[in-house]
C-alpha cells in the first residue's frame, strides 16, 4: 500500500475507491479462501476425500476438459439455459411492455401472472416429467416456468414507472398508441429491461442445474450426479466451479451489452 | 367571439373525482380566448388551476363541462396542433438533439428532406447549433429544455402551451430563456399559453395576462401590459426599466397577496 493516505483513514464514507485498490482488494479476497483451502487440504485438517484440495480440483477440471469430453455437457447446459431463456425473453418482454402501458392488459393478466409466481417451479418436475417424458422438453419447460413469471413482472413494473410527461409528450407531438408503446416507452424503458434480462439470467442457472440433477443424463449438473455415486467430489467441484464461471462469464457479456447498446446512460450529468 | 382567436375557452368547469363519493373542483365557468400570434399567461397563486387549465387546451384532461374550442374545432384529445413543453425535462434520452427534434415531424410522416432541414433550423433558433449530435444527458438543464421547445415548434403547432417551462432553472438561466421565447415568437408567430406563478416571466412576456383566483380557479382578471404600447420587449433589462412596469408589478403582487389570504 502506498504511504500517501497517511491522512485519510482507510475506510471513507461513500467515497469510491480506486481501481488500483478495488482489483487489489477483489484480489486479495480469493487469495485468502484458496489459502484457507489449500492449508485446511494439505494439513489433514479436513477430510481429503470430502474436501480434495484446490490443485486437485483444477487439475481434474482440466482432465474433464480435455480427456472425457466434459465440453459436450457444458454445451448442452449452455444451449438449454439460452433455448429456454429466449422464449422466456420473447413472451415476457412484448408481454410486459403491453402490460406496463395498457392497464385494460395488466387487469387481464395480472391476477394470472402473480399466481403463478408463487409457485416453485421445481414442484412440476414430476408432472413434467410426466407430459413430456425424458428428453429436452422437461428442462426447458422447467427453466422456462422458472423464470417467465418474474421476468413479466419485473418489466411490466419497469414499464409503469417510465414517467408520464414522457407519453403526455408524444401524445401532444401527435403520436398514436401504438407510436407511443413503440417509439417512447419501449426505448425509454429498454435499459431498465435489459437488467432485468440479466438477473433473471441467473436464475435461470440455478433451475437448470436443479434439472439437470433430478432429471437427465447429460449436462452438468448430470456429471455431477455421476460423480457424487462413484464418490469423486473433486468432479463435483469442478461442476460448481465450472457452473460459477460461466454464470459469471454471461453477466459481464450482459453488462456489456449494457455498455454498447446504451451509450447514452454513460456521461449522465 | 374574436375572429382571430387561436384558442376559446368556453365556459370551462373542471372537478376532479376524489373516489368516495367526493370531488373539488379545481376550475370553474373559466372563459377567455387567446388571439392568433399572441402570447398569453396564465398567472395565479398555487392550486388556482393553471396546469389543469392547460392540460385541458392539450386534450390530457377532459373538462366536466364547458368546451375549448381551436380553429372552430372542439378539442377531444391531445393532437399535434397544440405542442406542450412541461416543467420536467421530456427529452427522449435515447435520441441525439437532432433526433429528438425530428421526432414529431417523423411520426406525423414528414419527408426525410423537409424533417432534417426544419430540424437544422429550429435546433439553430434555440442556439443549440453545435449540440445538435449529443445526446440530452450531455446537456445542462436549460439546453435540455430547449431542445424540448425546438421539438414542439419544429412539430410546427398551432398553439405552443408550456407550463412552467423554466421553473426547474436558475435565474439567469431562466431570463435568457425568456428573451429567447420573445425572440421565437417574433420570429415563428406561434401561439403561446404559458403558465406561471412568476410576476415578473408573466410580464415580460406576456401580451396578455389572464389572472386566475383561487378555489375553485376563476378568471379574475386578464390584464394587457399597457406600458409595451402592444410592441414585445426583447431585452428584459430595458423591459423593466420602462414606465408603467413597476406599476404592473406592484398591481400583480396586490392581485396575489388578496389571493394568498383567501387560502388561508
Ligand atoms: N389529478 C388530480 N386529481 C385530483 N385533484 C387534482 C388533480 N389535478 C389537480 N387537482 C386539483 O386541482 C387544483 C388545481 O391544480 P393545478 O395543478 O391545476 O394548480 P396550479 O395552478 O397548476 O398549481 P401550481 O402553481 O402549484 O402548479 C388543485 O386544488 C389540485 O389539488
Ligand atoms: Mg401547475
Amino acid at each position: 500500500m502506498p504511504a500517501s493516505s497517511s491522512k485519510t483513514p482507510f475506510f471513507q464514507l461513500r467515497k469510491p475507491v480506486s481501481r488500483r485498490q478495488s482489483l487489489i482488494s477483489a484480489l486479495g479476497i480469493w487469495v485468502v479462501f484458496f489459502g484457507v483451502w489449500v492449508f485446511a487440504s494439505s494439513t489433514g485438517m479436513v477430510n481429503e476425500l470430502l474436501v480434495p484440495a484446490p490443485q486437485q480440483v483444477f487439475a481434474t477440471t482440466f482432465e474433464l476438459f480435455f480427456g472425457r469430453g466434459f465440453a459436450s455437457d457444458v454445451l448442452i447446459s449452455i444451449s438449454r439455459v439460452i433455448g429456454a431463456f429466449a422464449m422466456a425473453a420473447a413472451v415476457a418482454v412484448p408481454l410486459g411492455v403491453l402490460m406496463g402501458s395498457f392497464p385494460a392488459i395488466e387487469a387481464i393478466f395480472s391476477p394470472f401472472v402473480s399466481a403463478w409466481r408463487y409457485l416453485p417451479a421445481p414442484s412440476f418436475i414430476p408432472i413434467l416429467l410426466m407430459w413430456f417424458g425424458t428428453g429436452e422438453a422437461p428442462k426447458l419447460a422447467l427453466l422456462f416456468i422458472g423464470v417467465i413469471f418474474f421476468l413479466i413482472t419485473l418489466i411490466m413494473d419497469h414499464t409503469k414507472n417510465v414517467r408520464e410527461e414522457l407519453v403526455e409528450t408524444a401524445l401532444t407531438l401527435g403520436a398514436g398508441r401504438g407510436t407511443v408503446v413503440a417509439r417512447v416507452i419501449f426505448p425509454a424503458v429498454l435499459p431498465d429491461i435489459t437488467v432485468a434480462l440479466r438477473q433473471m439470467l441467473a436464475m435461470a442457472w440455478t433451475y437448470l442445474v436443479i434439472a439437470e440433477i433430478v432429471a437427465s443424463t447429460t449436462g452438468i449438473g448430470a456429471m455431477m450426479m455421476r460423480a457424487r455415486r462413484f464418490l469423486n467430489t473433486d468432479e463435483i467441484l469442478s461442476g460448481i466451479i465450472v457452473i460459477g464461471v460461466l454464470g459469471l462469464g454471461f453477466d459481464l457479456l450482459f453488462a456489456a451489452l449494457h455498455r454498447w447498446a446504451f451509450p447514452y446512460l454513460r456521461k449522465a450529468r | 367571439m374574436t375572429v382571430d382567436a387561436a384558442l376559446e375557452i368556453r365556459q370551462i368547469t373542471k372537478a376532479f373525482d376524489l373516489g368516495a363519493g367526493r370531488s373539488v373542483t379545481a376550475v370553474k365557468d373559466i372563459n377567455f380566448a387567446v388571439e392568433r400570434n399572441s402570447i398569453c399567461v396564465l398567472l395565479g397563486p398555487s392550486g388556482c388551476g393553471k396546469s389543469t387549465i392547460l392540460r385541458m387546451m392539450a386534450g390530457l384532461e377532459t373538462p366536466t363541462s364547458g368546451e375549448i374550442v381551436i380553429g372552430g374545432r372542439t378539442v377531444d384529445g391531445p393532437g399535434r396542433d397544440r405542442g406542450m413543453v412541461f416543467q420536467a425535462y421530456t427529452s427522449f434520452d435515447w435520441l441525439s438533439v437532432r433526433r429528438n427534434v425530428e421526432f414529431g415531424m417523423k411520426i406525423n410522416g414528414v419527408a426525410p428532406a423537409e424533417r432534417h432541414e426544419r430540424a437544422e433550423h429550429f435546433i439553430n433558433l434555440v442556439g443549440l447549433g453545435k449540440f445538435a449530435d449529443a445526446y440530452p444527458s450531455q446537456l445542462s438543464g436549460g439546453m435540455r429544455q430547449r431542445v424540448a421547445i425546438a421539438r414542439t415548434l419544429a412539430n410546427d403547432p398551432e398553439v405552443l402551451l408550456m407550463d412552467e417551462p423554466f421553473g426547474a432553472l436558475d435565474a439567469e438561466t431562466r431570463w435568457l430563456m425568456q428573451e429567447l421565447m420573445i425572440d421565437v415568437a417574433e420570429k415563428t408567430n406561434t401561439t403561446m399559453v404559458i403558465v406561471t406563478h412568476d410576476l415578473e416571466e408573466a410580464i415580460f412576456l406576456a401580451d396578455k395576462i389572464v389572472f386566475l383566483s383561487s378555489h375553485p380557479g376563476r378568471v379574475k382578471e386578464e390584464i394587457v401590459p399597457a406600458f409595451k404600447n402592444g410592441k414585445r420587449i426583447g431585452d428584459k433589462e430595458r423591459a423593466v426599466k420602462l414606465d408603467g412596469y413597476a406599476e404592473l408589478e406592484s398591481k400583480l403582487m396586490h392581485l396575489m397577496r388578496e389571493e394568498g389570504r383567501g387560502i388561508e
